[in-house]
């Protein structure tokens, strides 16, 4: 290492400590004479008064530890409550394997690359909590804009508050959600579902669609009196849209949809403070004075899965990942995992994936993969899993959870080939991202579509010659399918995801077996 | 002084217990904290981590009331020392030479006073110019462009004075540590 570039580094060191930051920016390669004088900086720092945390800080830290200690001792709770007869032992491989697709995961996302798309994913999971205003506005074809809607949104941790522009509010403590109408004058308290989307701009997808999904800098721009780099992203096959990206605290501020149906939407943090103090009040069930209160089936947050099993009638099934809650309803239970919910329920009627949802096998039966939620039968209940954690938590409950193998050949034996002009996909696949043509979405209406033209190729008037009720999924990897047809000319459809091969990606007939 | 129920309530949960204990503890254990890491950011998130870990002990019956502070300043070192090793991981460097758990507890006071007059001591063993560029850059924080306006240089001078400056002062401490060495064999 040459002399100067170890009194650049040494340099950039000092202005980190001064900047407090972290101290990543020293590269020492290993050089024990830097490492050395940079212990020597930070030494010499040491006699420097130390920098204060904020006004009010040991009330925020004893809220904080106490909310923790809180949480753990639920956590214990729920663990210790688990009757043993619910459950096997944890599937090791099924760990293991989960273990493993995260490493692969991990590795294959590039963890280390340092731009601003981490930098934001690291600022998400670091957000504790926000406040701040919401603004929506739509724009036309021809340049007219409007203010659609603004919301008021507080959030911590699990709590959150939204305001909506007719001063109507719903909050959510984690105990119970209610909605006070003073329109109404009425508090209506609702159904304590967990519910992960609190409105359409929510930081932590976009910042996990960013992430996924091809992005790059575009520029930088002042958004409400923010300097903030845009990103333009590219999700396979749709169209881009813009995301802007706060220089100051790495969280998005702006989402910009692209321009379907000749309307633009923006959504736009007018104000947002991250990590702020927010006044645990608000977050208080209260009931104004006068106003009635409305009871909607709100569920009860138990200690117990006895006590859950006690107000269901359900006798569920746990993975062995104790919740951090559990709500029992006149019907159901739900765990809560924070980020992965499992609702157990009696089921009602036969088992019916949707025409969408690839399948998978789950307790010897078929198992719905439907976005993040994975949905089956096991022991007389119906089980869905939805969150980040679905695969791992599904496969501790049902250990022959086998999610669809998106590589897996399904249609390459078909007898008949069907050509397919990538072009005219192409374009259909737009008009279905602008909500068009949904049906193409559907493997059923596309089979169908496809053989009932094949029966009257002059086109379908009226009620099809071959309904729908002869058609079913026999398989569906996500980016392969095959339908069987009960009769008819065709015994079966083959089906490809051409273009996008996740729950927005249109399907195109690519083959089919003649009876 | 905190009384032992308010111990007893704070491994429950109780939100005042947890408090009364918080006002009393953190600035202590936050400055220790922040004298190991020399940033704000990861000063707060320590001490926080800090404290849910030592509840946890009090809940088992692990943590000692009397020299509170002490068990949770090294309840703090672990967490650093666990840190710097998932940063290790990740390729970040973080100095970990200064963290010794063993020196905490009840003598790390003593420790810190001894360790600030032996840096004083060695610091004033450097030229003034030397010492005054410690000063301005370290301890005030000014960068590297104020340095050079206040003192009448270019910025590469300052950073080639600000090299020999430390060189000079971490040969002095290792001097100094040496002597202190030998001083205690010869005991």
């Amino acid at each position: 290492m040459s002399k100067n570039s170890a009194e650049e580094k040494l340099s950039n060191y000092i202005d980190a400590l001064n900047n407090e930051q972290h101290s990543e920016t020293a590269d020492t390669a290993n050089d024990p004479e830097l490492e050395k004088l940079l212990a020597t900086a930070r030494l010499v720092r040491s006699l420097r008064e130390p920098v204060m945390p904020e006004d009010g800080y040991p009330q925020k830290l004893a809220r904080t530890v106490a909310g923790e200690v809180q949480k753990a001792r639920q956590n214990g709770q729920a663990a210790k409550s688990k009757p043993k007869s619910v459950k096997g032992i944890l599937p090791a491989m099924a760990a293991l394997a989960a273990g493993l697709l995260i490493f692969v995961l991990v590795n294959w996302l590039g963890p280390f690359n340092q731009d601003v798309v981490y930098a934001m994913e690291k600022a998400v999971t670091q957000l504790s909590n926000y406040h701040g205003i919401l603004e929506m506005r739509t724009k036309n074809a021809v340049g007219e804009e409007w203010l659609v809607r603004q919301v008021e949104l507080w959030a911590e941790d699990d709590k959150y508050a939204i305001r909506q522009d007719d001063g109507t509010l719903i909050i959510n403590n984690g105990r119970q959600k209610w909605q006070i109408s003073h329109n109404d004058r009425e508090v209506a308290l609702l159904p304590l579902l967990p519910d992960h989307t609190r409105n359409n701009f929510d930081l932590r997808d976009e910042a996990k669609r960013a992430k996924q999904y091809p992005h790059t800098i575009v520029g930088s721009e002042l958004i409400a009196g923010r300097q903030a780099t845009k990103l333009a992203i590219s999700p396979p096959g749709g169209m881009e849209y813009y995301l802007w990206v706060d220089i100051e605290t790495n969280l998005p501020i702006q989402l910009q949809t692209a321009m379907q149906n000749a309307l633009q939407t923006t959504y736009t943090f007018v104000s947002f403070k991250p990590n702020t103090e927010i006044d645990p009040q608000i977050f208080t069930y209260q009931v104004p004075q006068g106003y009635r209160v409305v009871e909607n089936e709100p569920g009860q947050l138990v200690a117990t899965v006895e006590e859950a099993a006690a107000i269901s009638g359900v006798t569920p099934l746990l993975p062995e990942k104790a919740p951090i809650r559990i709500l029992a309803f006149q019907d159901r239970i739900i765990f809560d995992y924070g980020d992965t919910t499992i609702t157990e329920t009696m089921p009602k009627g036969d088992f019916e994936p949707a025409a969408n949802a690839s399948l998978g096998v789950a307790a010897g039966g078929p198992l719905e993969v439907w976005w993040d939620r994975l949905r089956w039968r096991q022991n007389g209940l119906e089980i869905q899993v939805e969150g980040v954690q679905r695969l791992e938590l599904a496969g501790q409950i049902a250990p022959d959870l086998t999610v669809p193998n998106s590589n897996q050949d399904l249609v390459s034996k078909a007898q008949v080939k069907v050509s397919v002009d990538k072009e005219l996909v192409e374009a259909d696949q737009k008009q279905v991202d602008r909500g068009s043509s949904p049906w193409q979405l559907d493997p059923l209406q596309v089979s169908l579509t496809f053989v009932n033209l094949k029966v009257t190729p002059e086109g379908i008037q009226g009620e099809p010659e071959i309904p729908m009720s002869s058609y079913k999924v026999v398989a569906n990897n996500s980016a392969e399918a095959v339908v069987e047809v009960g009769h008819g000319p065709i015994e079966r459809v083959y089906l490809k995801r051409l273009v996008r091969q996740d729950e927005t990606g249109i399907w195109s007939v690519v083959g089919y077996d003649p009876r | 002084m905190i009384a032992a129920d308010v111990y007893k309530k704070a491994a429950e949960g109780d939100p005042k217990a947890i408090e009364k204990i918080c006002v009393a503890t953190w600035e202590p254990l936050y400055r220790f904290i922040y004298y190991k890491v020399q940033n704000r950011e990861d000063a707060e998130d320590v001490t926080q981590e800090t404290y849910v870990k030592t509840l946890s002990y009090m809940q088992k019956n692990k943590a000692p009331q009397e020299n509170f502070l002490g068990f949770m300043k090294t309840v703090s070192l672990n967490i650093i020392r666990d840190r710097w090793r998932k940063e290790k991981r990740g390729g970040v460097l973080v100095n970990f030479q200064q963290i010794n758990p063993a020196e905490t507890a009840a003598g790390d006071q003593q420790n810190a006073i001894a360790q600030r007059l032996l840096l004083e001591g060695a610091m004033a063993k450097l030229s003034q110019e030397q010492q005054t560029i410690l000063e301005l850059r370290i301890i005030k924080g000014y960068s590297v462009a104020e340095t050079a306006k206040l003192l009448g240089k270019t910025e590469g001078a300052v950073r080639t004075a600000q090299h020999r400056a430390l060189q000079a002062l971490s040969r002095l401490l290792d001097d100094k540590e040496l002597q202190d060495q030998k001083g205690e064999g010869s005991c």
